[in-house]
């Protein structure tokens, strides 16, 4: 479970003070499939690095688990996104360079135990999401699509709680964005908690409950399923 | 194991940006090619010195008559020594031998129509004791020759190449400022002197002829070469051959000593002293180069570091921790130092080489390799951590964000 209670989020840029979040709650609960639904700069990339653990409050709490985060240093963080988290990102993020199979492998370097079948895991992922024929291609070689699939293949390698996806299909045709959103409901029905951040109300009447976002608040909350 | 896998990921970073490894590899390639030839030459300066003194004798004190601070032979026309001092020089503890012989520098020599220069000495039959150098062929001058002022000679080979070719000088006649010598011997090779002179371009002959003969200096001796036991009883027999001379000269305090004595320390130190400053200069330029690389290596490092913000962004999003970082660009570093150091070396000893067939001394031993080796790995360390450093402390959304 993952609770923000009452979170503010401000920038200091010289004398100018910006004020993104502002005494946002909300809570995801086990096995939920939830939607952030905000429009574009309001706050949703910082909301979104916020729940990812790459950045702390500036005020209020953000439990994980039940943790506070703010009372963990780096290192403790960067277990929790390697155990954890699973990131989705609008743009994919992969290695260029870099076998779709090594890029799924990319968080297993950072753990602290390499499973023994790593690669047949990895590749497991790669043939679920239905690229079994792509395992050696490189990003480059590969649609958008098929790099959003390798993303999330990578972000299932270490099995983790919550896979926490900023606009996934943000760069992807309306085929491949179906196809996408599937592979995330799959996972949801797998019993997996899965956090939507989009600007996309169609995205997010995928999820089963949608929380909308207004001036660094929580405006209201929309239950589908 | 998580190291191999770290290792693993700047092993693949390198081969993915060749032009960078290039570049790296390239700038470190050439200082630890300029340091390892400079080690190779001032190495093999130092084996020819000590060749050199080699040449000269290590148990060896040479007297010279004459006083001041010239170097080099005192000639029979400032002999200043006496049969009494050769003598007393014997007697003292520690000494071995005592030859005497009389120096002419630059004498005219002539076969037939041939004509040239050599230093003429006029020696005893234990001068090849002394210098343990006799003849490679024929006979050495003989006690007998010195008692009946014979006219014969050993030459050296470089004047016997002058006068004779490759033809036998042995019971030829040659002329000495216009005497004529029978050759019976031909002098062993000994090379360069400490200073650089041909010890080569030599003629001897019996010390009686030469003095009476040929330098007109009957009485006193030019020279004298004392031999101890145990060379490090040099000094303290140096010490006491001072003392006997001055008192059998009777110079008072004030008075400077009318004779020098040469050991191979000194000698040592009179070279060592003339190529100080060469050396300085050379060593100089042997830690700059490898620092000039080191810079290079660490400017491209912080290119490459923010040109891969967005890498960096990534990895720490999927749980790399900052000393993950760390590792992953200082072992990049470092390998590209060590290939470099690797590749340096190999390049230095071939440039070495291709120097020493131009006529420098080389000397190539296990320094080269150990200093390049330590070197290379200093440079990567201590010019890959601040890139590695800058790296790791990137806040990781932001570096996620760049474009």
């Amino acid at each position: 479970m993952i609770e923000f209670k009452d979170v503010t989020k401000s920038f200091q840029s010289g004398s100018i003070r910006t004020d993104v979040l502002n005494g946002l709650t909300f809570k995801v609960e086990k096995g939920e499939f939830a939607a952030i639904m905000a429009p574009s700069g309001t706050g949703k990339t910082t909301l979104l690095n916020i729940l990812g653990c790459l950045m702390k409050v500036s005020s209020g709490s953000y439990l994980f688990e039940g943790i506070d985060i703010e009372t963990l240093n780096d290192d403790n963080l960067s277990e929790i996104r390697n155990k954890e988290i699973g990131f989705v990102f609008q743009t994919f993020n992969l290695l260029e360079r870099t076998s779709a199979l090594d890029n799924v492998l990319l968080p297993l370097i950072y753990a602290n135990t390499y499973p023994a079948d790593a690669k047949q895991r990895a590749i497991q992922l790669l043939e679920s999401v239905g690229l079994e024929e792509r395992i050696y291609y490189k990003p480059s070689e590969l649609s958008g699509g098929q790099q959003q699939k390798v993303a999330i293949a990578r972000a299932l390698i270490n099995d983790p709680s919550i896979i926490l996806a900023d606009e996934p299909t943000g760069n992807l045709d309306s085929e491949s964005s179906k196809e996408v959103m599937n592979i995330f409901k799959t996972l949801h029905r797998q019993g997996r908690m899965i956090v939507v951040v989009t600007h996309d109300i169609n995205i997010a009447r995928n999820a089963g409950r949608i929380i909308f976002l207004k001036e660094g608040k929580v405006e209201k909350t929309e239950v589908l399923a | 194991m998580k190291a191999i896998r770290l290792v693993g990921v700047s092993i693949n970073a390198i081969f993915k940006h060749k032009m960078r490894a290039f570049l790296i590899i390239l700038a470190i390639v050439v200082g630890i090619a300029t340091l390892t030839v400079i080690v190779a030459l001032t190495q093999g300066m130092n084996k020819q010195i000590i060749e050199r003194i080699q040449n000269f004798g290590p148990d060896a004190i040479v007297v010279h008559s004459g006083g001041g601070k010239i170097r080099g032979p005192s000639t029979a026309a400032e002999a200043s020594i006496t049969r009494k001092d050769i003598s007393d020089i014997e007697n003292i503890e520690g000494v071995k031998l005592v030859t005497s012989f009389q120096v002419a520098l630059d004498m005219a020599i002539k076969y037939g129509n041939k004509f040239t220069t050599s230093w003429v000495w006029g020696v005893e039959s234990n001068w090849k004791d002394a210098w343990r150098r006799g003849a490679s062929k024929g006979e050495f001058i003989t006690d007998s020759d010195n008692e009946q002022l014979s006219k014969v000679c050993v030459i050296g080979q470089t004047a016997a190449k002058e006068l004779f070719g490759d033809a036998n000088p042995i019971r030829e006649n040659i002329l000495i400022e216009n005497v004529s010598f029978h050759v019976v011997g031909i002098l062993e090779k000994r090379g360069l002197s400490p200073v650089g002179t041909d010890f080569d371009n030599l003629v001897v002959i019996p010390f009686t002829t030469a003095s009476r003969r040929l330098m007109n200096q009957p009485l006193y001796i030019s020279t004298a070469r004392v031999i101890v036991y145990n060379p490090t009883d040099l000094e303290p027999v140096a010490k006491r051959i001072k003392e006997v001379l001055r008192e059998n000269h009777h110079l008072a305090a004030i008075e400077e000593d009318d004779f020098r004595l040469s050991t191979p320390g000194e000698i040592s130190e009179m070279v060592k002293s003339t190529s100080k400053t060469l050396k300085l200069f050379l060593w100089l330029v042997a830690v700059i180069s490898p620092l000039v690389g080191g810079i290079v290596l660490m400017n491209i490092m912080l290119m490459a570091v923010s040109e891969r913000k967005r890498e960096i962004g990534l990895r720490r999003a999927v749980g790399a921790k900052k000393k993950h970082i760390v590792v992953q660009f200082l072992a990049e570093s470092i390998m590209f130092t060590f290939t470099g150091g690797i590749i340096g070396v190999g390049a230095g000893i071939v440039i070495a080489f291709l120097i020493n067939l131009s006529g420098k001394p080389i000397s190539i031993t296990w320094q080269p390799f150990a200093i390049a080796f330590l070197f290379s790995t200093f440079i990567g360390l201590f010019f890959g951590i601040y890139p590695a450093k800058k790296a790791a402390m990137l806040d990781p959304a932001s570096a996620l964000s760049q474009k």
